[in-house]
């Protein structure tokens, strides 16, 4: 048998086998569930986030998310009144007038400003929590790690308890395999053990302006959602803790929690999900830590 | 056989390989379009096996243990405590003539509100310079903090913290005068943040190139800068 035969046979293979398995793929779209999606990266005000907020708006028809986490750099450049018109409020309009709203995290390129801005829900902090449903969320401020930021976060998720999900978002990836920047690892050094010892199931972050899923690290689930906006073509070098990715156009994810299951997508600009699964909630981190 | 790829390829790893394999013959490009939608099963276990523990990779290892904490009662870092506190005085001083600034739609009174503190504070200290506030003594400790913070066991994470935000090599900073707001922050690094001297709510410190800002947030003012002291290696980039 020829390679190139042989090569054929193995993805026709594919073709039928995970063809079946896309069709199993559903969001269960329960009436209690928490229903959100999450950005990065996103405030250029070109045509690209314009186009990846429209392709939100189509996603939205069939998957009615309540919700955006903005990872953070919410706004490039400027920080001017046409600014956050032109790199906000414009390409989100269609979301925001249909009652959608947004959690930001602050990025390396926003100004502390941004806390004022009502449409980014931060009530004029750096760093705050809200609960949804079974979902209690945390928005860090990774740019500024302060004792004082660590002392409440770890206040909070111990408020938290252990029944619900736990959920944090900020900026700066923990854990990356892309090629600018990688992974935040003295950030890490401070948070991973906080998230482990409070059970915190899922954390969310941007700034490499790619898409990637990273295996569970010590129990944990890391997405980089950092091309909402941006995009670094071909700037995932995936590595051993890469579970999926992807770096050739825009995304955003969304993301459904029902009981103990966390359902999610990674969509490209252009409708195509380039990512997708099932996640079951760990009772606490540490119980599932190799 | 079928089957068993089948569930191997959930387990995460494999699969991501045989994707690879399918993008690299062009042969098959029907297949990886179908196959790009396929949804993956993962739950924490699935995950974990999916990892090779015999391998060290530097993405998972586990940084070393910090260095000691510096002495923060030292006589530099006291008498940089000291004069922040008196700035941040003024500052609230000055806020009080201010219309309190709450969460709005309205962007206008957002940016308003950051230039009237800046134009107040500005006119307040016409007179201010660098090192008013990171003293002689003050930068000295501040020195011995950081040094220690980039030639320790931790330095690789110090240093790859200030690559993650690409720091410019050319910024131009001056006392007493706005931030530039298209030029993005590097990030503190965080195990360095927690030896500096804690600082009230209204300043924060902030790595530019290779300068420690003293930065007042709400006007985002530049109170004051120690130049140079953190090693950098400089690209221009986002």
């Amino acid at each position: 048998m020829t390679l190139r035969r042989r090569f054929f046979l193995i993805g026709l293979f594919l073709v039928l086998a995970t063809g079946q398995r896309a069709d199993e793929f559903k969001f269960p779209l329960k009436s209690n569930s928490v229903r959100f999606a999450t950005i990065g990266d996103m405030g250029t005000g070109d045509k690209s986030e314009f186009e990846t907020s429209q392709q939100m708006n189509e996603q939205r028809k069939n998957f009615p998310f309540d919700f955006v986490l903005a990872l953070g750099d919410n706004l490039y450049g400027g920080h001017s009144p046409s600014d956050f018109e032109k790199k906000f409020a414009s390409p989100y309009k269609t979301l925001l007038d249909a009652g959608v709203k947004f959690y930001a995290a602050l990025g390396n390129h926003d100004d502390a400003s941004e806390r004022f801005y009502k449409p980014f829900n931060m009530n004029g902090a750096n760093y705050y929590s809200f609960k949804k449903g079974n979902v209690h969320f945390f928005a860090l401020d990774s740019n500024y790690m302060d004792p004082k930021q660590l002392d409440w976060l770890q206040k909070q998720l111990e408020g938290a308890g252990s029944k619900d999900w736990k959920i944090c978002f900020f900026h700066h990836p923990l854990y990356s395999s892309a090629r600018k920047h990688g992974p935040a690892t003295d950030l890490r050094l401070l948070l991973e053990p906080i998230f482990v010892k409070y059970g915190v199931n899922v954390v969310f972050a941007g700034h490499e302006h790619v898409y990637e899923r990273i295996l569970p690290q010590k129990g944990i689930y890391y997405f980089t959602e950092g091309s909402s906006g941006q995009l670094r073509a071909r700037g995932l070098d995936r590595s051993n803790i890469t579970a999926n990715g992807f770096d050739s156009d825009r995304t955003f994810m969304l993301v459904e929690i029902a009981d103990d299951q966390m359902y999610f997508e990674a969509v490209s600009r252009t409708g195509k999900v380039v990512d997708s699964g099932v996640i079951q909630r760990q009772q606490t981190a540490s119980a599932v830590k190799r | 056989m079928a089957l068993k790829i089948l569930n191997e390829a959930r387990g995460g790893l494999l699969k991501e390989r045989l994707r690879i394999t399918i993008q690299i013959r062009s042969g098959l490009l029907i297949a990886f379009s179908v196959f790009g939608a396929a949804p993956i099963y993962v739950s924490a276990g699935q995950g974990s096996q999916a990892q090779n523990p015999q391998s060290p990779n530097p993405q998972t290892q586990n940084p070393p243990a910090p260095n000691p904490p510096p002495d923060l009662k030292s006589l530099g870092f006291q008498e940089f405590s000291d004069r922040v506190q008196k700035y941040v005085q003024l500052h609230k001083s000055i806020e009080a003539t201010v219309p309190k600034l709450k969460a709005t739609n309205e962007p206008e009174l957002i940016v308003a509100h950051q230039k009237i503190m800046a134009r107040k504070i500005k006119a307040a200290r016409a007179h201010a310079k660098r090192g008013d506030i990171f003293t002689p003594a003050a930068k000295e400790d501040f020195l011995k903090a950081i040094s220690s913070e980039f030639q320790g066991p931790q330095a690789p994470h110090a240093k790859a913290t200030i690559k993650q935000g690409a720091p410019l090599s050319k910024v131009h900073l001056h006392v007493n005068e706005i931030y530039p707001e298209s030029i993005p922050y590097t990030s503190v690094p965080p195990t360095m943040l927690q030896k500096l001297p804690k600082l009230p709510e209204e300043v924060a410190y902030r790595a530019v190139s290779s300068d420690l800002v003293l930065l007042d947030v709400k006007a985002n003012l530049v109170v004051d800068y120690l130049r140079g002291v953190i090693p950098i290696e400089a690209k221009n980039g986002q």
